[in-house]
């Protein structure tokens, strides 16, 4: 996948934050840290996009945001998982998993 | 809930900007401090490493632009600024602005205007509940020629009791009574109802009650019902009056209660009083003596689910069950239901129709016009466009702009508009025809506001759509290089422009045809000659009180003492009386046979209208003698029983015949039917309207035939003042409680009786002077728009030698082309619609060439002059100043 957010799966982006939010809360450099760590550098977020998907999934309520000192006693906004995220989340995973598997039978049919 | 918050987040960007910019702010600062000290332990620079991260994420204006356009807040806050920008625009180019809003404001006005009359009298329900129950019930007998008359009291009686399908049917008739016994005598409008009629109508009175169905037995005690118009001028809104007796005729009558202001019976315009039917003096003796003539008009109210359908069938069935009980009568009557809606707007719906049609051709002829100096503004613009899609503006978001600009202007056009309307339906309503007073006030209301304002967005969108789509037309590199004021001149633009000059053509032809046709039809009504002269005659009414006049006798001595005493005055001496008076009053239609003669062929109508005159009518009225002689003093109430036909029954009933000395029997009313001689034929008169050809008339002497009221005419060269003076001198000096009403002069009874077409022709002119002045318009800025794109062609032409004739006809040429186009077009549109005129045209045909003809003519002549001043400043262009222009 390339790095750009309209390239990846439509919706995806979400979900990926939220996962990376099930463990613990976190500011947005650490999101974008995390999630490039996680798919060993496949995803590169630019800060733009990853705001638009914070802002939009704290107004759907499925995040909630707190200013926080981080460990080098900076301010930074932190997000967490709301319990309706943590929901969403396991319903996305579940349905990603069902998916994936579907069009890999596709894939391996042909 | 998300959709709450989303809302509460937005809401808190739009009115928080600053706090929320600060936190997207800091937040994003953030992000990239420590991106950047991320990398600075990897050993860079501090410098290097802001610089890098700055390269990967982009600046942090950036970024918050990205995210501040994901909200919908951003959404609401770009239309603010599309919405400022778009009345920057307007008020920096204020001649269009001024022109597009004023040709809306009056386009939207006049729309405006017209629909409140149209919703008043189409749309708004009748004012009473469940209006769509309520019914009018009409006799017809097509045998006899006769359409829409009433029933007879019988069929009335028969009505009520046999049908299933209505909860109430009552009658209703007119009836002017004489109120005397405080101040002045007056006539007071009466309407004669049987009790039935206000639990049809379900109003409940002001105060007291309405009439219970005891009041409507003959005999019992005279009980009237005001009107609350009447309760506060003559009786100061005293809530005592109830139970107090006023004097109708010369007869006490208890006040029983007050109906609320508005509150009417269907038909009749002016309504002061209500009394029960069989309490009027004039049509409780017809009740009184079967069989009795086709007379009381009958509404019902249908029961809860019943249709129209049904209850036709029910009332069918019980016509044709009265025809076998009583033949003699009923034979040949139908009975014709019809909503009461329908049957109060008749024929005005068409006109109305006609002239909203017309005034809406009128708002999209306007819309056309801005349309077209939008589209020349869009090409001045084209740069500005050009830039702005340099600069990352999408295609959808420039649309959205040019359309928010357009909407702008239509509100504007809407305000100026409503007010226009309010102005309008102020200054017309006084000149509504009469007629349409019973459906209430013309007002500008909530649903015609609303109409404005739709129109408005409607045409906003039409007239700005355009020039929005044409606008993503521009070649980018090409308008900005050339960045010339008319670089973005597009064939297809230039083509918009010239179909649009074109269509307003087309559409203002159809409405001046409409218009020439109706003019020419009025013109032509106008011109027809009523058979009687009205030159220096005056009319007046005076109805006599029957109660205390009560025999023929006495309204007799009564009419020949008044004649006498007006006749006796210094330049009165010409003066007759007539009941009923031509165009004045109604006609009286009455069946007739031909005495010794076979009958008549079964479908021939055989009734003609009918007049009671004294012997100096036809010389007052100068309506001609052509054979046998007129009445004289010889024809008294002892005289042997004469009348006199018009040329029309004559021709009709005795072709190739002397018609003097045979005898027609009639009576009025019918059933007091008499075998008369026939002393005279007298020429026609058209008696019920001047497009209405005159049909069979039948005249009696007034001293045989005597009524107890009657119109006096009196031709004099006197002033019309002291001519009615001397008639109410005349009148009071016999007996001083007689009021004199509806005093007019012949001419304008004349006049009056073509108010509604006067009305709908002058309103259809306007419009069709609106019409021809906005495509004159549109067509004027076409060329002018042309030639000032052509200045340089022009101006190398003039140096090769062209002549300023050349040029000239060169655009006068171009001008024509449009016209043409437009014109050819607009009279097939013409042909295609005029046909929705036919029953509002007299005496000229839909398709009438030579008005066809002339409408065309005109708009050429107005397109040319239009096209003139532009050609004649082509000839001034000075090829040198031309040529140096680029």
């Amino acid at each position: 996948m390339a790095d750009k957010p309209g390239d990846l799966v439509q919706g995806t982006l979400d979900m990926l934050i939220l996962k990376t939010l099930a463990l613990e809360s976190m500011h947005g450099y650490g999101i974008a840290v995390r999630l490039e760590q996680l798919s060993k550098g496949v995803f590169r977020l630019n800060a733009g996009s990853l705001f638009v998907a914070f802002q939009r999934l704290q107004r759907a309520g499925l995040i909630r945001s707190e200013w926080k000192a981080t460990e080098n006693s900076r301010r930074a906004k932190y997000y967490a998982l709301t319990e309706q995220g943590r929901k969403r989340l396991n319903n996305e995973t579940r349905e990603w998993g069902r998916q994936v598997a579907a069009i890999a039978r596709i894939l391996e049919a042909s | 809930m998300s959709l709450l918050r989303s809302m509460a987040s937005g809401l808190r960007s739009l009115f928080r900007k600053e706090q929320v910019s600060q936190e997207l702010d800091e937040e994003l600062s953030g992000f990239l401090e420590m991106a950047a000290e991320e990398k600075m332990k990897q050993g860079m620079s501090r410098k290097d490493a802001l610089r890098a991260v700055r390269l990967e994420e982009g600046t942090v204006e950036v970024a918050k632009e990205v995210v501040r356009s994901a909200g919908w807040e951003f959404f609401l806050e770009t239309y603010w600024q599309d919405l400022r920008f778009a009345a920057r625009m307007l008020r920096k180019n204020p001649g269009f602005t001024a022109v597009a809003v004023l040709t809306l404001a009056v386009g939207i006005g006049a729309n405006t205007a017209i629909f409140s009359v149209v919703y008043a009298v189409l749309l708004r329900p009748l004012p009473y509940q469940n209006p769509g129950q309520l019914v009018t019930m009409f006799e017809s007998n097509l045998q006899k020629g006769i359409k829409e008359a009433g029933c007879s009291y019988v069929d009335f009686t028969a009505w009520q009791e046999q049908n299933r399908t209505f909860s109430f049917i009552a009658g209703e008739a007119f009836h002017a009574l004489t109120f005397t016994g405080r101040g002045e005598p007056s006539e007071l409008a009466t309407v004669v109802v049987t009790p039935q009629m206000f639990s049809i109508l379900q109003t409940q009175a002001l105060l007291g009650r309405t009439f219970s169905p005891e009041d409507g037995v003959r005999g019992a005690a005279p009980v009237v019902i005001l009107s609350e118009t009447l309760w506060l001028s003559r009786f100061g809104s005293d809530p005592k009056i109830i139970g107090s007796a006023i004097t109708l005729d010369q007869r006490s009558f208890t006040i029983i209660g007050i109906m609320p202001a508005g509150f009417r019976v269907p038909f009749f315009t002016k309504q002061d009083i209500w009394i029960p039917l069989a309490q009027d003096p004039l049509f409780s003796g017809w009740i009184a003596q079967p069989p009795s003539p086709h007379w009381l008009p009958v509404i019902g109210r249908l029961k809860q689910g019943v249709s129209l359908a049904q209850a036709q069938a029910d009332m069918d069935s019980v016509s044709s069950n009265l025809a076998k009980e009583f033949p003699a009568e009923d034979t040949g009557w139908t009975i014709r239901l019809t909503p009461l809606q329908q049957e109060l707007v008749g024929d005005v719906r068409s006109a109305l129709l006609v002239l909203l049609g017309a005034v809406g051709l009128v708002l999209l002829i306007g819309c056309a016009n801005i349309a077209n100096l939008l589209l020349a503004r869009a090409t001045s613009r084209a740069r500005e466009m050009a830039l702005r899609q340099a600069l990352g503006a999408e295609r959808g978001r420039i649309v959205r702009q040019l359309l928010t600009e357009s909407a702008v202007l239509g509100l504007l056009g809407a305000i100026a508009g409503m007010l226009l309307a309010f102005w309008c339906v102020h200054a017309l309503t006084p000149f509504l025809p009469s007629g349409l007073a019973q459906f209430g006030a013309v007002r500008l209301d909530g649903w015609v506001l609303g109409f404005a304002l739709a129109l408005s967005l409607v045409a906003s969108l039409g007239f700005g759509l355009a020039p929005a789509l044409l606008s993503g037309d521009a070649h980018l590199e090409a308008n900005l290089r050339e960045g010339a004021a008319r670089s973005g001149e597009g064939g297809r633009r230039s083509r918009a422009r010239n179909f649009l000059a074109a269509s307003e053509l087309a559409l203002a032809l159809v409405v001046v045809v409409a218009a020439g046709l109706l003019l020419r039809s009025f013109i032509i009504l106008t011109s027809v000659n009523p058979g009687f002269n009205v030159e220096h005659i005056l009319k007046a009414q005076i109805s006599l009180p029957r109660f205390q006049y009560s025999t023929p006798q006495q309204w007799t001595a009564f009419a020949s003492e008044l004649l006498d005493r007006i006749q006796a005055q210094p330049g009165l001496k010409d003066s007759a009386n007539a009941a009923p008076l031509p165009l004045a009053d109604g006609s009286i239609n009455l069946p007739f046979s031909i005495a010794d003669s076979p009958p008549l062929p079964p479908g021939t109508p055989n009734t003609a209208d009918y007049v009671a005159v004294s012997p100096n009518y036809f010389r007052v009225m100068g309506i001609p003698l052509l054979h046998g002689r007129t009445f004289n003093s010889d024809d008294s109430p002892s005289g042997r029983r004469v009348a006199l036909i018009n040329e029309t029954l004559a021709q009709f009933y005795f072709p190739n015949q002397n018609p003097l000395g045979k005898r027609l029997v009639f009576g009025f009313p019918p059933n007091t039917n008499v075998s008369r001689e026939i002393v005279g034929v007298v020429g026609d008169v058209r008696d019920i309207s001047l497009h209405q050809a005159p049909g069979p008339m039948m005249y009696v002497p007034f001293a045989q035939e005597p009524f107890w009221g009657a119109d006096v005419v009196v031709k004099s060269a006197l002033p019309p003042s002291s001519v009615v003076s001397s008639i109410r001198q005349a009148a009071w000096s016999i007996d001083k409680n007689l009021p004199l009403t509806d005093i007019a002069s012949m001419p304008d009874v004349l006049e009056s009786s073509v108010a509604q077409p006067r009305f709908r022709t002058w309103l259809i002119g306007l419009f069709g002077v609106l019409a021809a002045l906005l495509a004159a318009a549109g067509i004027f800025g076409v060329i002018s728009y042309s030639v000032s794109c052509r200045t340089q062609e022009i101006g190398i032409r003039v140096a090769l030698g062209a002549s300023s004739q050349t040029i000239r006809s060169m655009v006068l040429r171009e001008g024509l082309k449009i016209a043409g186009a437009g014109l050819g077009a607009g009279s097939i549109a013409a042909l295609g619609l005029v046909r929705f005129l036919k029953s509002q045209l007299f005496g000229v045909g839909a398709a009438d060439p030579l008005t066809f003809f002339g409408a065309a003519a005109l708009l050429v002549i107005v397109a040319l002059a239009a096209c003139y001043i532009p050609a004649r400043r082509a000839t001034r262009v000075d090829p040198m100043v031309a040529l140096r222009h680029e």
